[in-house]
């Protein structure tokens, strides 16, 4: 594994790049786009693993920290949604020059909305991976203005910080309005709310495969119903869709850092499968 | 889609009951009833709801209410259900 940085449009992204053993035979490559501001950092080790395993099959990984996040340059607050788009298609661009091969886009959560974004960019027609897609950056945003109402949504009185009745609405509101705001720790630009905001898991034109898997916590192990109805969208507009879902915790966002190696290895049998 | 079903199982999923909602029906307490169903989880069952199912849920559409219940909890369910083109039994 090779850590570097990547002189990109928006100053320097932290870089890692898994390469097959030499030897081998080599499958493809594949670049890794993190999730929103805490999940990202949950997630570090299980995007770490499964880059791992996929570098020992055969293929080139390359995982970038976007603009402001973890140690690439930049401070959150300087992040925009364009400029992740911008970050991520330079950073597809040099792995295939240095692969040789169009990479496939592998995202997590809102990492996969922002593949969704990234594709179209792309001189070739990217293969999908998608790890528990975020369906709606809407849905998302609104989820991430609520942390900061958690006691405030159920008249919680023993949470005198909160604010007092302007709830997400007065958030977006601000945002609407030009200003950034905290939540949790991160200073949310408008730049970067409103265009996750704006962005749809909808299939890009140019249809190629698509690599849907989903975490399943409980008894039982199937796809959730919001993906199964957008499945059949992808497939309509000629995606062919592998999907699984595996059983576990969601490693994402537990409090307890978790590993969920049946995903690692159904993700590498999928692709493995395919190349 | 039973709306009563989904939502034990997305109580039991968040919360890390282990199972406990099986001997759970519509008229079993939630709020104050059950340590795990704090603000935070609050907040975990409402963004799991909407992941699952793909609805928006408003600030003003959930009060303590809402969480009274196993079945105050599954009648919002079905409702949001209900607008979102699932057919659900609550």
């Amino acid at each position: 594994m090779e850590a570097f940085f990547l002189a990109g449009p928006s100053g320097r992204g932290f870089c890692l790049l898994h390469e097959p053993a030499p030897g081998g035979e080599v499958q493809g490559a594949i670049l890794y786009l993190h999730p929103f501001a805490e999940e990202m950092n949950k997630s570090r080790r299980m995007a770490g693993l499964q880059a791992r395993a996929l570098a020992r099959t055969g293929w080139f990984v390359l995982q970038v920290d976007l603009h402001g996040c973890g140690d690439s340059d930049g401070d959150f607050a300087d992040a925009t949604w364009e400029r992740w788009i911008s970050d991520a298609h330079h950073a597809a661009d040099w792995l295939r020059r240095r692969s040789g091969f169009a990479p496939a886009l592998w995202g997590l959560r809102a990492g996969c909305l922002l593949a969704v974004a990234v594709a179209p960019w792309l001189e070739w027609p990217a293969d999908l991976v998608f790890w528990q897609p975020v369906s709606s950056g809407k849905q998302h945003l609104q989820q991430f203005l609520r942390l900061h109402l958690a006691g405030a949504l159920l008249g919680a009185k023993d949470d005198a910080a909160q604010p007092a009745g302007d709830g997400t609405r007065g958030l977006r509101e601000q945002l609407d309005g030009g200003d950034a705001i905290e939540i949790a720790g991160y200073s949310l630009s408008p730049g970067l709310a409103l265009g996750l905001d704006a962005a749809r898991l909808a299939p890009p034109a140019g249809s190629a495969r698509l690599f849907w898997l989903e975490v399943c916590a409980g008894e039982t192990v199937e796809l959730s119903p919001v993906a199964r109805l957008a499945i059949q969208t992808w497939e309509a507009a000629g995606w062919r869709v592998s999907a699984a879902a595996i059983a576990g915790a969601s490693f994402w966002q537990t409090v307890e850092i978790e590993d969920l190696p049946g995903l690692i290895e159904a993700t590498t049998e999928l692709l493995g499968r395919v190349a | 889609m039973d709306a009563q079903r989904e939502t034990l199982k997305i109580l039991d999923e968040v919360l890390n009951l282990g199972g406990r909602s099986g001997g759970m029906s519509a008229a079993s307490p939630l709020l104050g009833a059950i340590p795990e169903l704090d603000s935070m989880a609050v907040i975990a069952i409402l963004a799991t709801l909407e992941e699952r199912f793909g609805f928006a849920i408003e600030d003003d559409e959930v009060d303590g209410s809402v969480f009274a219940t196993v079945g105050s909890l599954a009648a919002f369910l079905a409702g949001k259900l209900d607008g979102f083109g699932f057919s659900a039994a609550p």
